[in-house]
């Protein structure tokens, strides 16, 4: 019977052992030849953590810089500070929230408008109307400004005409007179992530290509160069992201020229075409617009109102149908034309040539943003399960508003930033887990 | 017109049980001895590990066993600080079996129920995973009536039927979140059988050694109308058509066996099984829902796992007439291929190591107690349908105890 006991007494301790989990050693996380001490994040809407076309405080604590800094405290980064809304006023600048499908299955917005943080309006001369939110002292890492140009970095009375920009300032319009650059560049720091530029293109893109123009393509080169190097000045490093391709966004992909023409041809089978007001030529300088059938080259921005289409409007010719006829073509501010995305592409690929080489020359991570959106765009991606594409809403990488990103795809964002800087650094800063990140919220 | 293809990313639901879904867990004295006995004559499980053998044993036997399952897995996301362990829960697979034959008669007839397949892993709703399984527990009962026949004093064979009885319970989040943040839900829970045969071979070749062949065939297990529950927010489970149902098939692989038994002194007996088990024949998993959408849709996943093996050993020692000791263990290669490895089961190749321990409480009741433990090998993968990358590591600790009444 002893030997029994002694078994019973073994498999007890067996039993206890049952509770043992395997164990995994992760590799000693590093920070690589990197210095994370005071990490600060230089851009603009992207970077602020602009989402569903405002900027909200859920948006900007999923914002990509934040992301980076918590798995930059991994590897014993610093502090890392945003200029947050409060929760009395959450919902920051307002934003668009999804809340219900028509019967067709297309998505229905609404505007966020309680419990914003905007304190007052100003209009200035020349300019237009501002808004302004309630501002923001304290410390700052996360110094990205919706809306901003590389074009406006060195532009002193930029903090007068960006409400977002003069939230951060401690002085009010009109005083203020501190360029965007001085201001990143105050304060010391050890790394940076700049990722300027997109409005550059984006601004005119957005417009159709009637609202806005391109910045120069030296003059962008020049400010690049400029603001590298003072962001490197005193030894930093960094990582720089590349300009994505404008039409790879879904609010240039998801109302299009075939799905309006069969919505139209649904009552009415004999109209053949669309009418759009075209660029006639991609010479930057040759700004001549003229009637033209639309094709499946040109693309509908995201926000155009479809119920325009058809309506009888005063023209050279008469009460015509809008968009279906050369007399009334749909207005340049709601198309991207063939000839706007020439010369969009290549402004945009003359920036990235900019953005890579002189990160290149001074060493800089990159981020190539570019491409790896354009290959979301051609082949979707698919992490811990779950397929995310382009597409708006159901893609679950891009916000209600077509252009910026959710959470999902801010994380992503997060992750590929982070595989460059330690690539270029040998750093192994841990990425984040894209599961714990959401899509697109859908209501009830 | 901002028409929308609400096509929201559904991967299809991935029931996985790979050689850790085996459960090699038929007899107490046998697990001792690393779960060898196609050779040996123990007691009534023979009637699993060979019915050949039945016909050959000394005695009746009624006896029933339990071996509580703790499968403690872990896994580490490729290039990520983030681990995830499964949770506590256990799975109890269980033997029953009966043999009886008048005294001196050269036949015997059984009944055994016995669980040679299931699998619980339970990851939880919050981990990296989530979206390609949080928890399956999938059952697999044989219920097997079997005759055996002496054909010579040293040749004996046998054979059985099986009725597999089968639940299973499948959960996984669907990546639509709804306002208050949350994640859908999908559950897919059902029950099915299928049928097979079991066979054997018993040689005496001396007063020594002895022979076993045994052969169990595919069986193939099919859930029907099992409850396909999904839950997501209410603007998008129009997707999602509720109530549904969904089929599934489940080939469970045939396996061959032999295995050899010694016996050394009177005090000493030795053991070897080789097996082979035919997870070829498990290609693809596919559900059919009976009502689709465009999101929906049923789907066919690719599985592919190859065939595997088992050599496995063990010895038992009497250290007197009421007591035996036992050790065994053995190595089993993965029926899962590269790429394929997925959390249901993150199979790998393993070894293991078994010991027991008899005690005769009378001269007609046998109490016996085992423990297994399994190491499987950690494996570092990216899978090939879910791009889930990362290490998974995983142990697993079984004790059992049964009790065998034999006349």
């Amino acid at each position: 019977m002893k030997t029994l006991k002694n078994y019973l007494y073994i498999s007890a301790a067996l039993v206890l052992l049952a509770g043992c989990k395997p164990s995994f050693e992760n590799p000693k996380a590093n920070k690589g030849t990197a210095d994370f001490t005071r990490y600060i994040a230089v851009g603009n809407s992207l970077t602020a953590g602009y989402a569903d076309g405002g900027l909200y405080l859920e948006g900007q604590q999923n914002s990509y810089p934040s992301i980076i800094a918590k798995q930059m405290a991994l590897v014993g980064g610093g502090k890392f500070t945003q200029p947050l809304f409060t929760e009395a006023q959450a919902n920051g600048s307002g934003y668009l929230k999804l809340t219900g499908f028509t019967p067709t299955g297309s998505p229905i917005t609404t505007t966020v408008t309680e419990n914003t943080a905007v304190r007052d309006q100003i209009s200035v001369p020349g300019f237009g109307n501002v808004i302004l939110y309630t501002k923001y002292s304290g410390d700052i890492n996360n110094y990205g400004v919706p809306g901003i140009k590389l074009q406006q970095i060195m532009y002193g009375p930029y903090g007068n005409l960006n409400g977002y920009f003069e939230r951060l300032l401690p002085g009010a319009p009109p005083t203020n007179n501190t360029t965007y650059l001085d201001f990143v560049t105050a304060k010391d720091f050890t790394f940076f992530t700049d990722w300027l530029g997109n409005n550059d293109a984006l601004g005119y893109a957005t417009s159709g290509g009637a609202g806005d123009v391109l910045t120069d393509k030296t003059q962008f080169s020049q400010l690049y160069t400029l603001s590298i190097d003072k962001l490197t000045q005193k030894g930093a490093k960094g990582a720089v992201a590349t300009i994505p391709d404008v039409t790879a966004i879904p609010y240039f992909n998801t109302v299009t020229v075939g799905a309006i023409l069969a919505g139209v041809q649904k009552a009415n089978p004999t109209v053949k075409d669309l009418y759009i007001s075209a660029r006639t030529s991609t010479d930057v300088n040759n700004i001549i617009y003229a009637p033209r059938a639309a094709t499946a080259a040109d693309l509908v921005v995201l926000t155009f109102p479809t119920s325009k289409i058809g309506q009888m409007v005063n023209s050279p010719a008469g009460m015509v149908p809008y968009g279906l006829t050369p007399y009334a073509p749909i207005d340049n501010q709601y198309v991207l034309d063939a000839n706007e995305i020439a010369l969009t592409k290549d402004y945009v690929t003359a920036y990235n040539t900019t953005i890579k080489t002189i990160a290149q020359q001074k060493g800089l991570a990159v981020f190539d943003a570019f491409t790896f959106l354009n290959d979301i765009k051609a082949h979707g991606i698919l992490v811990d399960g779950v397929s995310a594409n382009s597409n708006y809403i159901s893609g679950g990488i891009f916000s209600l508003d077509g252009v910026h990103l959710t959470p999902r795809g801010y994380a992503i964002v997060a992750n590929e930033y982070i595989r460059a800087i330690n690539k270029t650094y040998n750093a192994s800063i841990p990425t984040v887990n894209i599961s714990n990140y959401r899509g697109v919220k859908f209501p009830n | 017109m901002k028409k929308l293809l609400l096509l929201l990313m559904w991967l299809s639901p991935a029931i996985v049980y790979a050689q850790g879904f085996q459960v090699n867990l038929n007899g107490q004295k046998q697990i001792g001895m690393g779960h060898t006995g196609t050779g040996l004559l123990q007691d009534g499980a023979s009637i699993a590990f060979n019915p050949g053998a039945m016909a050959m044993l000394p005695e009746n036997y009624l006896q029933a066993g339990i071996s509580p399952l703790w499968f403690k897995s872990g896994f580490n996301g490729a290039g990520t600080n983030d681990v995830a362990f499964t949770k506590n829960r256990v799975a109890t697979p269980f033997n029953a079996y009966g043999v009886w034959g008048p005294k001196d008669a050269r036949w015997k007839v059984g009944m055994g129920v016995y669980t040679p397949f299931g699998g619980l892993t339970d990851w939880g709703n919050n981990w990296q995973g989530k979206y390609v399984l949080e928890s399956l527990d999938l059952k697999s009962i044989f219920f097997q009536p079997t005759v055996s026949y002496k054909l010579t004093d040293y040749l004996s064979v046998g054979a059985g039927f099986i009725y597999n009885y089968a639940t299973v319970d499948l959960q996984r989040a669907i990546p639509i979140t709804d306002p208050d943040g949350n994640t859908g839900q999908a559950r897919l829970k059902g029950h099915g059988k299928g049928y097979g045969w079991n066979a054997g071979v018993f040689i005496k070749a001396s007063p020594e050694f002895t022979i076993g062949l045994n052969y169990r065939s595919e069986v193939k297990t099919n859930i029907k109308n099992g409850d396909a529950m999904f839950s997501v927010a209410n603007s998008a489970q129009p997707n999602f058509p509720q109530p549904n149902t969904f089929e599934a098939g489940i080939p469970l692989p045939q396996t061959a066996s032999i295995g050899f038994g010694y016996t050394a002194s009177p005090k000493l007996l030795l053991a070897l099984d080789v097996n082979y088990v035919g997870w070829h024949s498990y290609k693809e998993l596919a559900f059919d829902y009976a009502s689709n959408t465009p999101t929906l849709q049923d789907t066919h996943s690719p599985r592919n796992y190859k065939d595997a093996y088992s050599v496995r050993g063990g010895a038992q020692y009497k250290t007197c007439d009421k007591m035996a000791v036992r050790l065994g263990g053995g190595y089993t290669t993965t029926a899962v291929k590269d790429e394929y490895v997925t959390p249901e089961v993150p199979d790998a190749n393993r070894y293991y190591l078994t010991a027991g321990f008899g005690y005769k409480v009378t001269n007609k009741l046998d109490l016996d107690f085992s423990f297994e433990y399994e190491h499987l090998f950690s494996r570092t993968q990216t899978n090939i349908e879910s791009n889930l990358s990362g290490t998974f590591k995983s142990n697993v600790y079984i004790p059992g105890v049964s009790l065998a009444y034999h006349w």
